[in-house]
């Protein structure tokens, strides 16, 4: 299954337009939200491919969205990738990291390296 | 042996001066009666012989009185010099036993009993009491006796410090109430600290005991629970080795809680991560937007307006490398870097830097050249931590090598290993400083002015490489260049291993080597 339209979960308005932007441009269908209650209504909603979630966000932390959205069922989640900053101590980190696709710092990667690895996500 | 209870050994209750005589008179004294015993004694042969002569020199022919007076004077000088023998001799006697006993020899010497009138009144007894008195002293620090052996206990005890006192096969001979023991499943008393690796009190040990004469060393920072556990404390460990101090002991360990002090690290720890995030958002921008600009401005930028781009871009990748490294070098001080090693091709590391370390040499005119053969085996690797290895090493290769130089990126089995190596020919290194390449802060004098870094690059490389059971290494001759290499242990030898550690770890571990799957690749 092909990844078409994706959910971007960012309350950085720079960093969600970049990746709106440059999302788009790889022809992505792309919906973007400011908060994680935005964020778990919207995946509630419509069934995306993948959601680009951060962590530090304002209502509800990334984590919380993720648990509830994990919790649905049927499923609102195909993929998941968690961006963030922030680095977690080891025990939140293992436990994202068991629980997404892919687990990135936003800081050590382009919008260019996030397509290719949605690309191998999608493989 | 034992303090015995008789009042002359006792040194605790001396006699007053005024009742026992000068200690120095005694000899003088002895030798006058020593004098008058024998004068005396050959006075009284004389006597009994000249009366004996008196006696019979009425009854018996003259040689035959002759012989009858001599073998009497004999018989009377043998008693004579006997009991002036033994008289002469007593204070020697009563000196040699009192010395023989205290010795501790095995044997039958009784302690000499000089507690008569007359013997206190020659001083005997005072010049014996103080051999006893003096070996009393003597002795006391290692057979602390009465009240202050217990005054001593007390302190041992209730001291805010941890104190072990460890048997020769590392057992716990006595531990006080602030010591860091617990007891285990066997009932034994039990060291309860979490050592790193192979700096352990154990390891310490046994090399102290084999190789050593005495030996002291310094832990900082043990704790005795694991990070999450509310109980957790940390100490900072002295262990002290003296071979034979003592039949039972030959090392101490003061453990003190400093608990308290480490807590604040690891507030400070928070403040880092946190200055991390706010320094990272704008660098995710800058990144992102001119990864974007150069996209959509491909068609009317000039070849020299794409490099300075470039040159933004990798000042820009270098930033976030800075901050990398100064989490894991805060996070590795503090004892909370941790590595979850799992199965990965070594060229699937490499790619997640790839295209950053080719922007880098590029726009700083270096040549890159990366052979990492595809047919390697599988490695037990932290891809994000080996990664940042790759990016220390080559950007060290890029800063102390020329305009136009080449850097080389090979790898090769070796042993049980993966040999990684980074080649430069650039201004090499002074044999002198090879030894502390490695530590924190450590920076190239020549270089400091001119090239720009943390000095913790290397640092924390030689961490994370020593962490996944590697080495790291440097070889180099000025003027030519150097090699940088690190070694990572191929998968099927440390697998069990790898999977034996259980828990939290058990999930991360793949076999597959499908790497989009191994959410750590991407794990800062």
């Amino acid at each position: 299954m092909a990844i078409k339209t994706i959910l971007v979960i960012e309350d950085d308005r720079f960093i969600g337009e970049m990746y709106v932007r440059s999302l788009q441009k790889a022809e992505f269908d792309v919906t973007w939200v400011v908060s994680g209650v935005d964020g778990i209504n919207a995946a509630r909603a419509k069934k995306f491919d993948l959601i680009l979630l951060d962590l530090m966000l304002p209502e509800k932390r990334g984590t919380e969205v993720l648990a509830a959205l994990r919790a649905d069922n049927p499923p609102t989640i195909t993929h998941v990738i968690v961006l963030t900053n922030f680095d977690q101590d080891d025990k939140s980190r293992a436990a994202l990291q068991a629980d997404a696709d892919a687990y990135l710092i936003k800081a050590d990667i382009t919008p260019r390296r996030l397509i290719e690895i949605i690309g191998q996500i999608d493989k | 042996m034992t303090t015995t209870k008789s009042a002359n050994k006792n040194p605790e209750t001396p006699k007053p001066a005024e009742i026992s005589p000068r200690l120095d008179s005694f000899y003088r004294r002895f030798k006058q009666y020593a004098l008058l015993t024998a004068l005396a004694g050959q006075v009284a042969v004389g006597f009994l012989i000249i009366g004996m002569i008196w006696f019979l020199h009425y009854q018996l022919p003259s040689d035959i009185l002759f012989i009858v007076v001599l073998g009497s004077f004999f018989i009377l000088e043998i008693f004579t010099t006997l009991i002036i023998t033994s008289t002469v001799l007593k204070p020697t006697e009563v000196f040699s036993n009192a010395l023989v006993y205290i010795s501790g020899e095995n044997g039958h010497v009784v302690a000499p009993n000089v507690n008569t009138d007359r013997d206190e009144r020659s001083g005997l007894k005072g010049l014996v009491d103080v051999i006893y008195k003096k070996a009393a002293e003597s002795r006391q620090p290692a057979e602390a006796s009465g009240e202050g052996t217990a005054v001593h206990e007390a302190l041992l005890q209730h001291l805010p410090v941890g104190v072990i006192a460890q048997g020769l096969d590392g057992s716990v001979l006595y531990a006080n109430d602030a010591a860091p023991v617990r007891t285990d499943k066997n009932d034994r008393v039990v060291i309860d600290l979490i050592f790193d690796g192979d700096d352990s009190l154990e390891h310490w040990l046994t090399t102290a005991q084999n190789h050593k004469i005495s030996d002291v060393h310094f832990w900082q920072g043990v704790s005795d629970r694991p990070l999450d556990d509310p109980k957790r404390r940390v100490f900072d460990v002295l262990a002290s080795f003296e071979r034979g101090v003592n039949d039972q002991f030959e090392s101490v360990v003061i453990a003190i809680d400093r608990s308290g002090a480490y807590r604040s690290l690891d507030e400070d720890l928070d403040f880092i991560a946190l200055a991390a995030h706010e320094l990272r958002g704008p660098i995710t921008v800058i990144r992102g937007y001119l990864d974007v600009l150069k996209d959509e401005l491909a068609a009317v930028l000039k070849p020299d307006q794409f490099t300075l781009l470039d040159r933004l871009n990798v000042s820009a990748s270098h930033l976030s490398g800075y901050i990398n490294n100064i989490l894991n070098v805060s996070r590795y001080d503090r004892a909370h870097l941790k590595l979850y090693p799992r199965e990965m091709k070594l060229e699937d590391v490499y790619a997640g830097v790839s295209d950053d370390l080719a922007l880098r040499a590029k726009a700083q005119n270096r040549l890159l050249s990366v052979t990492i053969p595809n047919d390697l085996p599988t490695v037990a690797a932290d891809s994000s931590s080996i990664s940042e290895v790759f990016t220390n090493f080559v950007d060290n290769a890029i800063k102390y090598s020329r305009e136009g130089g080449q850097i080389a990126v090979t790898a090769s089995v070796d042993g049980n290993f993966v040999k990684i190596s980074v080649i430069d020919h650039g201004i090499g290194i002074a044999s002198s400083v090879l030894d502390s390449l490695f530590n924190k802060f450590y920076r190239s004098h020549r270089s400091r002015e001119s090239v720009a870094g943390t000095g913790l690059g290397l640092y924390i490389s030689k961490a994370i490489v020593e962490s996944h059971g590697g080495q790291i290494g440097v070889s180099s001759h000025e003027g030519e260049g150097s090699t940088f290499t690190f070694t990572l242990p191929i998968y099927s030898t440390v697998e069990d291993k790898l999977k034996s550690t259980g828990g939290a770890n058990q999930g991360i571990i793949e076999t597959s080597s499908g790497w989009i799957k191994n959410h750590n690749l991407y794990r800062k």
